[in-house]
């Protein structure tokens, strides 16, 4: 049975989600080596 | 994100390489971690077998120091967290009623970047200044000087990191948007709690790695000072980073196993488990206090009075929570209609076990007690009471609990049980003396020692080949159970609860194209 796709909303979710997360991870990542720099 | 894909896959080596489906990336974790962890294992046997005599038998130091490094960053990050991430890709979907995970394709990168970091890292020890040697800690001054061997280690820590964070990123975006309706978020099963935690963790911890091991790279190449004293930079600070990042990445280790065990204990108690809601904010808990507890690990370095109290205080505060989740394990059991297959005596022995590692944390707690305890054997001792028979006690209790799921075929408990005694005397053998040498005063990560220490190391040494090669029965089980035995139901035991009982064992390749309604 072919799988069916998620519906547009849940997709735009997870996708925000992700992106919001990452820019997260990078942020800190940055903090960090600025952090070092002071 | 889940797209339109079919039943069919590609065949051979193609459906490994590019699978998005969640139950293949998990195999392709869980396979991996296996490896990694004979890897490691082989590593920690060559360090035993030095230290089976006083003097220098087997191994060069320089050699004895990079099999130490090594086998601590190969069972962390090789072993454990892919073991735990392996059982997420298995588990969350199932357990919350997804089709899959929410970021397929990236759950695809996520694994295969690791193959290819423990290539690089694994590499440094046919180079010829050899593999990185100054401890998985990676502290400055040593690293600062250390050979290539060093910059291979942080660029595969980077790959692992990136591996790590990407990983997290889909657990929790699976977790939040993915669930089944009427799934709310009091009604996921505990492992997806702890790993929804476990991700925010990784989340906030790897990049902060990732900060310190580019800092130590641009001292090594790019003439900055970040931790060179010479050059007005502090190797403390190096210290500080590190721990930041390094005491959370201890409960990123250990959480998915209360996960584990909070699905375990329940099923062979036959009673749901008690105290669900202390257990999640517990969980939470513990995550919260893991950031403010990070110098417990450098009380000799010269902090302020101050600092080395609030650090001892805020350390024994996370005995609060954790003994809430022992207790609520403990009141699961009482009265309990209990019986003893190998998941179950793995778990029970994992919360025993795990608490002795927890009342010897406690002990290091104590800063002027870790002036006499800071790097002997007794910190050893300590973290492997906490993570062999905490983290990986609660892996191979889990292989055991989902792999007539995954399979389809119900595993030999006469084996599992042999290899579940063989593991816990072999593993109280190989670690319990190693308290009474910490003591008495016998550093670690030194390829030699004095004779008064000989006995105690002798039984370590037997004990840990033993533990090592009751593994053998673990991947015997493995290898029979994939290959065939007796049918395994939908409801593989009689007490399991949740989503992943009610389809199919071996699950067909998607599940829950149409989400089930929970009431």
């Amino acid at each position: 049975m072919p799988m069916k796709q998620l519906p547009e909303t849940q997709r735009r979710a997870i996708v925000r989600t992700a992106v919001t997360l990452a820019l997260i991870a990078f942020a800190l990542f940055v903090y960090t080596l600025w952090r070092g720099m002071r | 994100m889940a797209t339109a894909h079919h039943d069919e896959h590609p065949a051979g080596i193609m459906r490994w390489l590019t699978s998005t489906n969640h139950k293949d990336i998990g195999t392709l974790y869980l396979v991996f971690a296996l490896i990694m962890l004979f890897v490691g294992g082989t590593m920690a046997l060559v360090i035993r077998a030095e230290l089976f005599q006083p003097g220098l038998q087997i191994v060069q130091p320089h050699f004895f120091n990079q099999m130490t490094t090594m086998h601590a960053l190969v069972m962390i990050f090789g072993a454990v967290m892919p073991a735990f991430t392996g059982f997420a890709n298995w588990q969350i979907p199932l357990m919350i009623g997804a089709p899959d995970m929410a970021l397929p394709r990236l759950n695809n990168w996520s694994f295969w970047l690791l193959p290819f970091a423990f290539t690089l890292l694994l590499s440094t020890l046919f180079i010829p200044s050899g593999g990185p040697a100054g401890g998985w800690t990676l502290y400055p001054p040593l690293s600062a000087q250390g050979g290539m061997g060093t910059d291979f280690t942080i660029l595969a820590i980077h790959m692992m990191g990136i591996s790590s964070v990407l990983g997290a990123i889909n657990v929790i975006a699976t977790i939040l948007n993915m669930r089944a309706p009427g799934m709310t978020l009091l009604k996921m099963p505990l492992f997806v709690w702890t790993w929804l935690i476990t991700a925010f963790l990784l989340l906030a911890a790897m990049p902060v790695l990732a900060g310190a091991v580019t800092m130590l790279l641009t001292d090594r190449h790019f003439g900055t000072h970040f931790f060179d004293a010479s050059g007005g930079g502090d190797p403390v600070m190096f210290q500080h980073v590190f721990w930041f990042f390094g005491h959370p990445e201890v409960y990123i280790l250990i959480l998915p196993a209360f996960g584990i065990t909070s699905q375990i204990i329940p099923t062979f108690a036959r009673k749901p488990l008690f105290g669900y809601e202390s257990m999640v904010y517990a969980t939470a808990s513990i995550a919260f206090l893991s950031f403010i507890v990070w110098a417990h690990h450098m009380f000799t370095v010269g902090m302020p009075l101050a600092g080395e109290l609030f650090f001892m205080y805020s350390t024994m505060m996370i005995a609060v929570p954790t003994g809430v989740k022992v207790f609520n394990w403990a009141a699961t059991m009482w009265k309990g209609s209990m019986t003893f297959e190998t998941p179950m005596l793995f778990s029970i022995a994992f919360v025993m076990l795990f608490t002795i590692g927890g009342f010897s944390g406690l002990m290091l707690a104590i800063a002027p007690a870790d002036f006499q305890y800071q790097d002997t054997y007794f910190v050893v001792a300590h973290f492997h009471y906490v993570l062999v028979s905490g983290a990986i006690f609660a892996i191979i209790a889990g292989a055991y609990f989902w792999l007539p799921k995954w399979t389809g075929h119900m595993y030999n408990e006469t084996l599992g049980k042999w290899h579940f005694w063989l593991s816990v005397i072999g593993f109280n053998l190989a670690f319990f003396p190693q308290h009474f040498l910490g003591l008495a005063g016998m550093p670690r990560r030194i390829p030699d020692y004095a004779l008064q220490f000989t006995e105690f190391n002798q039984w370590s040494t037997v004990g840990a080949f033993l533990f090592g090669f009751s593994q053998l029965l673990f991947v015997a089980v493995v290898v029979q159970t994939v290959r065939g035995g007796k049918k395994a139901e939908a409801k593989v035991w009689e007490g399991a609860e949740g989503l992943e009982w009610t389809v199919p064992s071996p699950p067909p390749y998607h599940t829950f194209a149409t989400p089930p309604r929970i009431k």
